[in-house]
């Protein structure tokens, strides 16, 4: 702690990210010496990256538990913050997997393709545990810069571009507008770091302070950018079906996860005197988010659009998580992600899988007659939308099931209310796609190749994980409770 | 004899056994559909023989619930996988199992596409079922409850007549909407349990989903929390009996499902709604069914005259039977909100009559389908004379479902009626009034159907019953004359969970069960439940 340079004994527990970070770098710079590295020894390259992060992840593990504050308060490593550098590893891994095909086929450089995704990853695992706002703020904007390059990988495709250049617009904005929370807030605080937030938003008269008020909205309406809650959801659609699929996967569930977690790590951590005023406004959020995105989905004719307004009503889910972080709302959340996570990147490796072209596999029409042309892949489809209805026995019922307990629970009983009935309501949508893959007859009969077993290995765990998640999710139950943020 | 089934899972087992067939069935050749009929119906049939056994080894004298299977499944919340059964669970089983074989024996000739699928569903769906009537955890008894619904949607998706997917999807809405909201309640009672909810101080006892853990809350559950469970509970099972007025997606669903799903559907999971009421709103929440109680009744009531109102003016015989349904289990409603135990009792045992004379109807419907591919009655007349045997055993069913004594339906209405004449006289009027039209519907339809002259040159060729057919249709006749004329052995199962129910739902009968209803010892055993 001597000095501007910490040694290198006190960066040991930023070992994953460090990793991650320098072979991601690596990666770049390899990728574009030449002809740069074959598709597939780029893909090989980030798995090894994943694998070596993964591995300083357990030793870190080992080493520290308590939730120990390090580097002057910026960092924090407590369960909480392992378990979701764990679920960025996953989803990164899943992520590099799924993009081997169409990295194949593109007609791009495959090294930038991978290092861009580690640098995401290398920011989401600092959002994990960064304890101080500044630090949480660049690492949330590693991600996001990485993300909106991704976006418009397809540098050719118009609506690729239209996608990142949306995405980049309205990211920027909303990450102006974060920033300037954290500045209202750092004001009328006078911290920047969580514990110190905490004290000084508990001390007599904080609460009342307008400044404070301003500053955390902001805060919040940055954050709920990054989720896509309604209102702050209108890029989701269109980057949902403009990026490439499995770009799409990897926003769906490692971004979004981790933004969430970020949510709550700030205010459940950082503002817990507040939680009276900050759970009243997530509670509208969360209902217009669970109404809107439900509504909207019922529309879609497309179904990356459709996926995407789901998962906006999949937000406004987990928040009801965040409104009720009692004990039963602070692990309901984890879990959800977590089973969320499997769910997504499965749907989304579908999609890809049927993906002839690059934007094929987007319509109803494309899943004519699945169960015909492929049984396992429309298996597998059909036990990911039933996940995502929340129907046993699939970890997205165990998930809802105590995502909307705890809101019953912590007293948003009306909430529950909307959240169950939209959730029955989405069955419609997601059973459109079930009657095209079952009970329509296949336009062209032929069978859909299994071409990429990297990708029918990824549904394969996914379907299987989603199932363990339903059928025996005791030990996740325990993990998650383990892992779940102290409630002050 | 039957002792052997104490040393074995046995619940489970028959559970399971549709299962683990489902899964065989899937690796079997899809292109020799004899073999699939064979090995499905087999499967169905070893599930049916394992299961008799429980209503010889079943104790009337032991305790409430036997066979009972408990280990620890999601402990982090205190969920248990728990079986078990009761008189009432029991007799249920026994007509899943048996209409489950008879279901699957109507499939060979009616199912010619997409066998390997439909076997599989069809099995999948016997564990849903089988499942919730085993279940006494309430957690796992809602698994069960919506795992059961995908193989139905797909059964009616995918086999069933021209509006089949607007049919089926309606079904799975209309039935998760109701099951969401039963799964608050659900929560709401587990948290009551634990550590409170809401505003309301919770008991602090150790987290746990059991059946029998909240029926011994029940009394310390404050009214008004009694109040909105037993809403949610309400529109989850309601919706399921169906009970007007939620009953729009019962006559969309049967007229377009395949005859085997009807016959599911009518026969089985009609009664998980009956059923649900019987185990979970009456025993867990004795005094909000106390308050509503005036609204469940009238509810019942109007179900009972509106469904045959409506069945009356059916062209279609599907169409027919279905609102003869909601007609039917308007009465077994009527009999369950008597809330005393010749009511409930009655209630029980008309859930079972229903389920074979309303099964047996489906499949008759059916088995006239398959040779005309109409069910429009004007479509036929007189085929009584091409059709003696069928006639004959159609006959039969109309009088067992119209209540004629001497068959089952007269035993399960009377003790209906006798519950509810004793709670309120004039519901049981108002009903009676519900046996005349079932009577008018019935017998216009068979009148139309099986004399005259014979109109239609098609008619005169029809094949009566084959063997296949006899065989599936007899069991169904037996039983109901079974019934009919000695149902001491049915009514000595019910007699002791009737009179627990009775006793937790209303405090009279703990200490005097009327002596008419009731053998002698079922007053001081209601005692010692209290």
């Amino acid at each position: 702690m001597n000095g501007p340079f910490p040694g290198l004994a006190e960066l040991a527990p930023l070992a994953p990210e460090i990793a991650l970070g320098l072979l991601g770098c690596l990666l770049l710079v390899v990728g574009v010496l030449g002809r740069g590295p074959s598709h597939r020894l780029a893909a090989s390259l980030a798995l090894g990256a994943v694998g070596v992060a993964a591995l300083c992840l357990a030793l870190v593990a080992g080493r520290f538990t308590g939730g120990q504050v390090v580097l002057a308060g910026s960092f924090v490593l407590d369960r909480f913050a392992l378990f979701w550098k764990a679920l960025v590893l996953l989803a990164t891994a899943f992520a590099v997997v799924v993009s081997v095909r169409f990295v194949a086929e593109g007609r791009y450089r495959p090294g930038e393709y991978y290092a861009l995704l580690l640098l995401a990853g290398t920011g989401m695992l600092l959002m994990a545990s960064g304890h101080n706002l500044l630090v949480l703020w660049i690492s949330l904007e590693l991600m996001a810069l990485s993300s909106y390059v991704l976006a418009g990988y397809f540098r050719e495709e118009r609506r690729s571009q239209e996608a990142a250049l949306k995405y980049f617009v309205l990211g920027a904005v909303s990450s102006g507008i974060l920033l300037y929370g954290i500045s209202l807030v750092y004001g009328s605080l006078g911290t920047l770091r969580l514990d110190e937030m905490a004290a000084a938003a508990a001390a007599p008269g904080a609460a009342a302070s307008r400044l404070l008020a301003i500053g955390w909205i902001l805060l919040l309406s940055g954050l709920l950018f990054k989720v896509a809650a309604v209102p702050f959801h209108v890029w989701t659609p269109d980057v949902y079906t403009g990026a490439p699929t499995p770009v799409t996967a990897f926003l769906a569930a490692g971004s979004k996860a981790i933004s969430f977690a970020l949510l709550a790590r700030i205010f459940v951590q950082g503002l817990p005197a507040l939680a009276g005023e900050w759970q009243l406004l997530l509670a509208v959020v969360s209902a217009v988010t669970m109404v809107w995105g439900n509504l909207a989905a019922l529309t879609q004719r497309n179904v990356k659009r459709m996926l995407a307004y789901s998962s906006i009503a999949h937000a406004g889910y987990i928040l009801l998580g965040l409104l009720a972080i009692n004990r039963v709302g602070s692990w309901a959340l984890l879990f959800y992600l977590l089973s969320y996570l499997f769910v997504t990147f499965g749907v989304f490796a579908v999609v890809i899988v049927l993906e002839r072209r690059e934007y094929a596999g987007e319509t109803y029409e494309d899943y004519a007659g699945l169960a015909r042309r492929a049984p396992f892949l429309a298996a597998c489809l059909l036990v990911f939308l039933l996940a995502l209805t929340g129907i046993p026995p699939t970890g997205g019922f165990v998930g809802k099931l105590y995502l909307f307990g705890a809101a019953v629970q912590a007293g948003w009983g009306w909430l529950a209310v909307v959240g169950v009935l939209m959730s029955a309501l989405s069955l419609y949508y997601y059973f459109r796609l079930v009657v095209w893959m079952y009970q329509r007859e296949a336009t062209d009969a032929t069978p859909v190749p299994l071409a990429a077993r990297s990708l029918v290995g990824v549904i394969a765990v996914c379907a299987v994980m989603t199932l363990v998640l339903g059928i025996l999710p005791g030990p996740f139950v325990a993990l998650t409770q383990a892992a779940a943020l102290p409630v002050p | 004899m039957f002792e052997w089934v104490h040393g074995l899972p046995i619940l489970s087992l028959i559970a399971y056994v549709p299962l683990v067939g489902a899964a065989i069935l899937l690796l079997l050749d899809g292109g020799r559909p004899a073999l699939l009929r064979r090995f499905a119906t087999g499967v169905a049939l070893f599930d049916f023989f394992l299961s008799v056994p429980l209503w010889f080894a079943f104790d009337r004298e032991g305790p409430l619930f036997q066979f009972v299977e408990d280990v620890p499944w999601i402990e982090a919340i205190g969920v248990r996988y728990q079986f078990g059964v009761d008189g009432i669970a029991l007799l249920l089983v026994l007509l899943t199992t048996l209409l489950g074989v008879l279901a699957f024996l109507s499939s060979w000739s009616a199912i010619r596409e997409r066998e390997k699928e439909y076997y599989a569903f069809m099995l999948l769906l016997q564990t849903g079922m089988l499942g919730v009537f085993m279940a006494m955890d309430f957690f796992l008894f809602y698994v069960f409850w919506e795992v059961m619904l995908v193989p139905m949607y797909f059964l009616i998706g995918i086999w069933g007549g021209p509006r089949k997917l607007y049919a089926a999807i309606k079904f799975f809405l209309y039935t998760l909407a109701g099951s969401v909201l039963m799964l608050l309640g659900i929560l709401a009672l587990y948290f009551f349990n634990g550590e409170g909810l809401l505003g309301w101080q919770g008991l602090g006892n150790p987290a746990s989903f059991s059946v029998l853990q909240f029926h011994e809350i029940a009394s310390r559950i404050p009214p008004d929390l009694q109040f909105w469970i037993f809403l949610a509970f309400f529109v989850g099972f309601a919706i399921k009996v169906p009970m007007f007025p939620f009953h729009t997606w019962l006559p969309d669903a049967h007229v377009e499902a395949p005859t085997a799903g009807s016959v599911i559907l009518a026969g089985v999971l009609l009664k998980m709604g009956t059923y649900g009421f019987v185990r979970f709103s009456l025993p867990i929440l004795p005094e909000a069914t106390v308050r509503l109680l005036p609204w469940m009744a009238g509810l019942a009531i109007i179900g009972i005259l509106y469904g045959g109102l409506v069945a009356m003016a059916q062209k279609d015989m599907k169409k027919l039977v279905a609102y003869s349904s909601v007609s039917h289990l308007g009465f077994v409603m009527l009999g369950v909100f008597a809330l005393n135990p010749a009511g409930l009792k009655g209630g029980v045992l008309q859930m079972i009559n229903h389920g074979l004379s309303t099964g047996a109807l489906f499949l008759l419907v059916g088995i006239v389908y398959e040779r005309r591919h109409t069910r429009m009655i004007a479509d036929y007349g007189g085929i009584s004379k091409v059709m003696p045997v069928f006639a004959t055993i159609f006959l039969i069913i109309t009088l067992s479902s119209i209540g004629l004594p001497a068959l089952n339906g007269f035993i399960g209405e009377f003790t209906i009626l006798v519950g509810a004449f004793n709670r309120v006289w004039w519901w049981a009027v108002l009903a009676g009034l519900g046996i005349v039209l079932g009577a008018a519907y019935m017998l216009w339809m068979y009148q139309r159907v099986f004399f005259g002259p014979i109109t239609h040159a098609e008619n005169r060729e029809l094949a009566d019953l084959g063997r296949r057919e006899l065989a599936y249709l007899l069991p169904l006749v037996l039983l109901c004359f079974w019934i009919g004329l000695y149902p001491r052995p049915f009514f000595a199962v019910l007699e002791k969970p009737v009179a627990y129910v009775a006793a937790r739902v209303d405090p009279a009968f703990a200490v005097d069960v009327p002596a008419d209803v009731a053998s002698p010892d079922a007053g001081a055993e209601g005692e010692a439940l209290q």
